[in-house]
């Protein structure tokens, strides 16, 4: 081995150490910074299904302990609740099904009275055009679902048109809204049978 | 020689161009990262020759990437789940600068290239998100859509500012 060769595996090495220093000072540097966007954009997206006016903590720390999470079709994943002024005003659940493509995960939001404020997806792999019109901007099927809750909708109808219940279904994806009306339907239920543990003391600090 | 460097920049002008700020911001990364890889680059070039040469610019623009995502992630999260991988693929254009250099006139060229490459992104970022928004058409905003539409950019700049060029000439730029 010359002089030169030596020189260059020389540089090399400085260079690799210089660079992985740099790298790893800059990661520590950002690290604090990044987790701190990480949840606040977590936050805008989970939170947005609530409308502001309705809660004034931060749904986000206050997670629920949820027993038997396993349902029927899907599965809860978190929830979290909301307050106003000291008052439960409503729990967001995360719930987990089975779509056409994948895994379907919605956040469903339900108020203290057990009707269903709004529904959001947070994660599918539907058909583009047909079950993925669900996140389509301008797509309004999910916003049919807001108020309705078990006591206003009987048990039998929580069920598309097509299999005698009262709900349309998103054109052409017959098993991603199943899949919706099943999860809010289950979501519901859950809240129902669990709402003195969900609104009072439930909370896992 | 700048056909070929803008071979290399495609993949970033079709899909990082959604939106008029996405434009900008891939393009700011590009022209910043390449630039400061070939500043790096040029003391180093001489004390390494063939393969070593290769692996310092591979560690220098892996690295300079890698800083580039992190400052990204921390303050600009949203707009870097919005470029996707297009900012770490930079690192592929820094080394592929450094395979197509010319060493005669190696910097005027580079520097029109990154200009070239700006002003297509800005222009493709503006076209797509006018298209979409305005006109409402989804396709604009679709990857097939802006690789049609960057050939009708193409065309147009060649049908305007090469007009005197032979025939042979059409279709590149």
């Amino acid at each position: 081995m010359n002089t030169s060769s030596l020189r260059s595996a020389a540089v090399l090495l400085t260079l690799a150490l210089l660079t992985l220093g740099s790298v790893v000072l800059w990661q520590h540097i950002t690290a604090p910074r990044i987790t701190a966007a990480e949840q606040q954009l977590k936050a805008q997206r989970w939170l947005s299904l609530l409308p502001a006016q309705r809660y004034d903590n931060q749904p986000l720390h206050h997670p629920l302990r949820l027993p038997a999470a396993n349902l029927d079709h899907s599965r809860l994943l978190g929830g979290y609740l909301a307050t106003l002024q000291g008052q439960r005003s409503a729990v967001v659940l995360h719930s987990q099904i089975q779509g056409y493509g994948g895994p379907l995960d919605l956040l469903i939001a339900i108020d203290a009275n057990g009707r269903l404020m709004a529904i959001k997806v947070l994660q599918q792999h539907e058909t583009p055009g047909l079950g993925g019109k669900l996140v389509e901007p301008g797509n309004t099927w999910l916003q049919g679902f807001a108020g309705i809750s078990r006591q206003n909708t009987a048990d039998t109808a929580w069920a598309l048109k097509r299999d005698n219940g009262q709900f349309d279904q998103l054109a052409g994806a017959t098993v991603t809204s199943r899949a919706v009306i099943q999860a809010s339907h289950e979501a519901l239920r859950y809240f129902d049978e669990h709402r003195q543990q969900l609104l009072s003391g439930g909370a896992d600090e | 020689m700048n056909s070929r460097l803008l071979a290399i920049l495609m993949a970033p002008l079709l899909g990082a161009t959604q939106t008029a700020l996405q434009a900008c911001v891939i393009a700011l990364c590009s022209v910043l990262i390449i630039s400061l890889h070939r500043l790096c680059m040029t003391p180093l070039r001489k004390m390494l020759a063939g393969t070593t040469g290769l692996l310092a610019s591979t560690l220098l623009a892996a690295s300079l990437v890698t800083c580039l995502e992190l400052g990204l992630r921390a303050w600009a999260l949203p707009m870097s789940l919005a470029l996707g991988p297009y900012p770490a693929l930079i690192a592929v254009q820094c080394l592929l600068f450094e395979y197509v250099r010319d060493d005669n006139q190696h910097w005027r060229s580079v520097a029109l290239t990154l200009a070239a490459f700006t002003l297509l992104c800005i222009a493709m970022g503006l076209v797509r998100q006018g298209l979409a928004d305005v006109a409402n058409l989804r396709l604009a905003s679709l990857l097939p859509g802006a690789l049609i539409l960057l050939g009708l950019l193409l065309a147009l700049y060649n049908r305007v500012c090469q007009r005197r060029a032979p025939s042979r000439r059409q279709g590149t730029l």
